[in-house]
């Protein structure tokens, strides 16, 4: 056999740049140090200034200080602007969403934190929002759910005292009614018509559709089994059927 | 102006022909008095070290137990002292109860040694600095046998390594304290610190003095086990090192000793190197020293150790740790060579009276 035959694969070149910093660290490997022995104590003392500098900076300034005295300055309290305490509806002034019940939210929740339910629109075949329920108890607030809407009805907000005495009112309802989209409902021209179409949503009105949801996969469970149960009872009488050979037969050998 | 040294077991001596009783008495009271201050020394420093250190974070720190936390300590201290007090089924129990009265005894040993003022020490030894040195020992000794006794392997690790480091980075402390000896020609604290009238030894010695304090301070930090060099009980890697297995009381005695020795450290960095009680003279300059000893001695004994312990926990709450291999490599490759040469060049000093205001 030839050499040809045996692939050697080539070593690629050690990259020009370091890969992931933008070239920022092109030149010789930052952590070979090259400063030599005694250069190396010199720099190594210069580091440790520097680093005492930026920590007596911290104890001058107060202002720095980002602890927040909390049940004291309940009044006052500033929380950052990305804070992630609850998940909320973007109503708009009117009190209509954009929620189009496309499920991509839910779809994305990597932990089922949130439960679509619709129902039947009026006159056309397909569906609207009858109840968006969000569970703070399943929550990871990893802000998916917000990054994936397209209609930008979801966000988070700060209002982080959530505790309550009883777990199941941790369901929240986050639609205050259900209905069609704003776009919708601003076509509507009567506004007695317009109110009609939208249905009011109790904000701890979770619970009771998760348990319906619950009762319905029970229900749908226990449908499936006993066809399953069915099913079976058919297949192992058609193979006795086929086991036992019909009288006529017998009697005819 | 010369000044009157009269340490408390001279005056006890003095009381002894009189009445034994009224000696014995004195004595007692000093013990009490020690035992106090030890114990509110502890207290001051354990909030302190938790406000500055909060600060250094762009935290507050205590803020709820009295104004601003300040009976945060006290509050702890009551807290461990209603804690059960547990020993561990598989330790031995001997050694485990007699670990931190060990390293407590050490730290307690010393602290009668310090010269407060001339009238505030409890006794003052002509070989002083040797005796701290060796005392200080005790230490790492309690250490030792509270990581072996506890039968845990992270105890018995953080105790091997504050062993190692103890032992390694005394060579360099001692090298350290061996220039202020030579420079004072006495081993007597009092001595060194009545040598330091015309000038304190940091700057006297021509930058021996300074690199020598350096290599103290340095040194002495990896002695009392604090960050950068809390190898002994780093929290990430060995949860608490050798008093992982303690609580209550005990646990408080190592916390204690523990925030005392950085007391002692900066109590014998102050007064080797920053002229101790003695106010900040420089030369014959009459003026110029007589402002300064306006101020009491007690109370530039206290500015000063404040000043270094304020440095300490400087370091403590700015450097990462460092590891095994490099805490050996900076002791045995770096501090003892120039401790060496420090030493050798300020023999030499010494010798040819090349240094400010030589007698």
């Amino acid at each position: 056999m030839s050499d040809e035959s045996i692939a050697v694969p080539e070593l690629s070149p050690p990259p020009e740049k370091h890969v992931g910093t933008g070239g920022a660290l092109a030149g010789p490997v930052p952590w070979i140090d090259k400063s030599g022995a005694v250069g190396g104590v010199f720099k190594g003392i210069r580091s440790l200034f520097t680093g005492m500098k930026i920590t007596v900076g911290y104890l001058m300034r107060p202002s720095t200080v980002v602890t927040q005295q909390y049940p004291e300055n309940r009044e006052t309290l500033k929380l950052p602007d990305r804070f992630r305490a609850q998940l909320a509806f973007n109503h708009d002034a009117n009190g209509y969403h954009k929620c189009t019940m496309c499920r991509i939210c839910e779809e994305a929740c990597p932990n089922v934190s949130i439960i679509i339910t619709g129902r039947e629109k009026p006159a056309v075949s397909k569906k609207e929002l009858d109840s968006f329920v969000w569970r703070l108890d399943s929550c990871t607030f990893c802000n998916t759910c917000v990054i994936v809407c397209p209609f930008g009805v979801l966000r988070f907000d700060g209002t982080f005292e959530s505790s309550v005495y009883d777990r199941r009112l941790l369901a929240y309802t986050l639609n205050e009614y259900a209905g069609p989209v704003a776009s919708v409902l601003e076509k509507i021209e009567d506004p007695d018509a317009r109110k009609a179409a939208m249905e009011p949503r109790d904000p701890y009105g979770g619970h009771a559709v998760i348990e319906a949801l619950i009762v319905k996969q029970k229900a749908k469970k226990v449908a499936e089994k006993a066809a399953r149960e069915a099913a079976r009872v058919a297949r192992v009488a058609a193979k006795l059927a086929a086991a036992v050979p019909p009288p006529e037969a017998e009697n005819a050998g | 102006m010369s000044w009157q040294v009269k340490t408390i077991a001279q005056r006890t001596g003095d009381l002894l022909p009189g009445s034994p009783w009224t000696a014995a008495l004195y004595v007692l009271l000093t013990i009490l008095a020690v035992t106090a201050f030890v114990t509110v020394a502890g207290l001051v420093l354990i909030y302190a070290e938790r406000k500055i250190a909060a600060h250094f974070q762009c935290r507050v720190g205590p803020m709820r137990v009295g104004w601003h936390g300040v009976l945060q300590s006290i509050a702890d201290a009551i807290k461990l002292l209603m804690k059960e007090d547990i020993v561990p089924r598989d330790a031995d129990a001997l050694l485990h109860i007699l670990a931190p009265v060990l390293s407590f005894a050490g730290m307690l040993l010393v602290m009668i040694a310090l010269p407060m003022s001339p009238s505030l020490q409890v006794a003052d030894m002509n070989i002083g600095v040797l005796y701290v040195t060796a005392v200080s020992g005790l230490g790492v000794l309690g250490i030792l046998l509270g990581g072996w006794s506890s039968n845990n392997k992270w105890s018995l690790l953080g105790a091997m390594r504050a062993g190692a480091q103890i032992i390694s980075y005394e060579v360099s402390a001692t090298l350290a304290l061996l220039v202020v000896v030579l420079f004072a020609g006495t081993l007597q604290l009092s001595g060194i610190v009545q040598s330091q009238d015309t000038g304190w030894w940091i700057w006297r010695a021509h930058g021996c003095g300074l690199v020598a304090f350096a290599i103290f301070m340095i040194a002495g930090t990896a002695e009392i086990n604090r960050t950068p060099f809390d190898l002994a009980e780093g929290e990430s890697e060995l949860t608490a090192g050798f008093h992982t297995e303690y609580s209550g009381l005990r646990f408080s005695f190592f916390f204690l000793s523990e925030f005392l020795n950085m007391f002692v450290l900066a109590a014998m960095a102050s007064t080797l190197f920053l002229g101790g009680w003695m106010p900040l003279h420089i030369g014959h300059f009459a003026a110029l020293n007589g402002v300064m000893d306006l101020l009491p001695p007690g109370l530039w004994f206290a500015l000063k150790t404040t000043a270094i312990i304020f440095l300490i926990m400087w370091f403590r709450w700015t450097f990462p740790r460092l590891r095994v291999d490099q805490l050996m490599r900076l002791e045995w490759k770096i501090l003892l060579p120039i401790g060496f040469v420090n030493l050798f060049v300020s023999a030499a000093c010494v010798v040819t009276g090349f240094y400010f205001f030589a007698r």
